[in-house]
């Protein structure tokens, strides 16, 4: 697959991926419990490959807010090429894994990066079909409700 | 069958000198390397008990005068020592660092090295893991004088951020020494409980790099050498603290351990033991030695096979061939269990987390720091809260 479409795919999942975090924040209990390990303006960064595109998400009054464009942030994920970034986003690897198999370059505390993986490997049980998640995850989490629900609150916003 | 992972990374760039006048070859591999008044970095007992003049008369011999010697470095670095050293460094031109100590000194160096090389007056900027560029070169040589951490093969430095009481992490190969010297002359020294709990930390390496998820057969094959160095040579250099071939083999296999595990990772006795220490104050090969059978028994469905191969390194062909292929992950552990249980008859050191002061009122601090380390994402058995607390109450 050409480099931009797997940068569109990967951008697409991002996405999703960042508008099921905003609904889980508030309506899975275990996401609660991570998030609320940030503090108030912790900013994230996730960067697809070394000149890819990024995406900034921002945590302003206890809710997930995505940021146009942002300097400083608190935590950088960098992907070192689009196409490991394609194979996370696309459910064909977990993110703990790239980042166990030097994937994933990490600007600021490791800490942060486990919550937030835990935090992505939750999200995800609810995005990708469990036999997915099965192959990629050492343990599969459960969900706290439908994953119906959860794409309908994503997608249609309640 | 040998492990091949779909991908994986392997880097050990430093050049090794090991064995006899090992010290005495430093000037002129630090001159190859374009240094000539490197700075020393040590601790206050290694200057009392005569190793760091030790390490000058050789330095000396090759025509190389230090440009400075800190040995003002607690046994628990920080962010902050390693901002004041820079300034040191600077002040005196220094062109080059020489580290002799355990790991608190050498990741001390290491981060002093990230900071010369990169620029700036604060460490704290680059904490993260293979996001530096290379830098300015700083020509680095280690030499540990505990045979255990191998901070010395290592790209990881763990520094203390002192003000908000955090230790930090820095992954990046451009933290690994161009250098790492062996020699026994600053071993011998080492008292018997730190001979032991090195020795077993060292070991700890080995079997979790051999074990974890990102094990390939590079890594694979270093872990093999260093069991088989330790299992032969670390009651015989508790016995014989003065047996050259003993505390020579105990520092290759320090070395070689952690070559392994700076590659391949260290999992979750890691994961529990760096937070058993973080709340407890419990010393980290103590933390190893107490963990590590509990948490073999945890992780044995899951890296059985490895744990079966390893009952060879661990014990002999003839305790292998005769164990069941079904009971050799078993058997493994419980060498593991046994060779430990004779150290303890060596050396004051702890196999439980009772006979360390830890609380069951701290497990559940310990628990949650432990979730946060990174050494869990390559554990090969998934670990939630509830997991490490029911591996804590097993270890206490
Ligand atoms: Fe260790």
């Amino acid at each position: 697959m050409k480099a931009f479409l797997k940068t569109t795919v990967c951008s697409v999942v991002l996405h999703v991926l960042y508008r099921a975090l905003k609904v889980l924040v508030r309506k899975d209990s275990r996401i609660r419990h991570e998030f609320s390990s940030f503090k108030d303006g912790f900013t994230i960064r996730i960067t697809l490959s070394t000149e890819g595109p990024s995406v900034v998400m921002r945590k302003e009054a206890g809710r997930l807010s995505w940021i146009k464009e942002a300097e400083g942030e608190d935590l950088e994920l960098k992907f070192k090429s689009i196409d490991s970034a394609f194979l996370v986003f696309t459910g064909m690897m977990g993110i703990s894994r790239a980042y166990a198999e030097h994937r994933i370059t990490v600007k600021g505390d490791i800490a942060d990066v486990m919550t937030l993986v835990r935090m992505i490997d939750i999200a995800e049980a609810y995005l990708f079909p469990r036999i997915m998640s099965k192959r990629v995850l050492r343990a599969v989490p459960s969900k706290e409700r439908s994953s119906l629900s959860v794409y309908r609150m994503v997608l249609l916003g309640f | 069958m040998m492990y091949v992972p779909s991908y994986f990374e392997f880097v050990n760039s430093a050049k090794l000198l090991s064995g006899d006048y090992a010290l005495e070859n430093i000037a002129s591999e630090m001159n190859l390397l374009g240094s000539v008044r490197p700075i020393i970095l040590s601790d206050a007992t290694l200057e009392k008990i005569g190793s760091v003049k030790l390490l000058t008369d050789a330095l000396a011999k090759g025509g190389m005068r230090p440009s400075s010697v800190y040995t003002d470095i607690p046994l628990d670095s920080s962010i902050e020592k390693v901002n004041e050293i820079a300034v040191i460094y600077r002040e005196r031109n220094a062109d080059g660092i020489i580290a002799l100590g355990g790991g608190s000194v050498i990741d001390t160096a290491k981060g002093l090295r990230m900071l010369i090389s990169q620029g700036g007056r604060d460490i704290m900027r680059y904490v993260g893991s293979e996001m530096l560029n290379k830098g300015q070169n700083v020509p680095f040589a280690a030499i540990p004088t505990t045979s255990g951490t191998g901070s010395e093969a290592t790209g990881v430095a763990v520094i203390k951020d002192g003000e908000r009481k955090v230790k930090l992490e820095f992954i990046s190969s451009f933290l690994l020494p161009d250098i790492a010297v062996l020699d026994v002359r600053v071993l011998e020294s080492m008292p018997p409980r730190i001979t032991a709990l090195t020795g077993l930390d060292a070991l700890t390496h080995a079997i979790e790099a051999y074990s974890c998820l990102q094990k390939n057969p590079i890594s694979q094959c270093y872990a093999i050498s260093a069991i088989k160095l330790i299992m032969a040579n670390l009651e015989q250099a508790l016995r014989k603290p003065k047996d050259k071939k003993a505390r020579i083999s105990m520092a290759i296999a320090s070395y070689i351990a952690g070559a392994a595990f700076s590659n391949s990772m260290v999992g979750i006795v890691h994961a529990i033991g760096h937070s058993v220490g973080g709340v407890c104050s419990v010393a980290h090969g103590e933390a190893m030695t107490i963990l590590l059978p509990v948490c073999m028994r945890y992780n044995r469905d899951y890296a059985k096979e490895d744990y079966s191969e390893l009952l060879l390194y661990l014990s002999s062909p003839d305790v292998y061939a005769s164990t069941d292929a079904a009971a050799r992950a078993d058997k493994a552990i419980a060498v593991v269990e046994d060779f430990i249980a004779k150290i303890k008859e060596s050396a004051p050191i702890a196999t439980r987390l009772s006979e360390r002061g830890v609380m069951k009122s701290d497990f559940e601090e310990i628990a949650i720091r432990a979730m946060n380390d990174g050494a869990l994402i390559v554990n090969p058995r998934n670990a939630d809260k509830d997991d490490i607390l029911k591996i804590l109450d097993e270890a206490f």
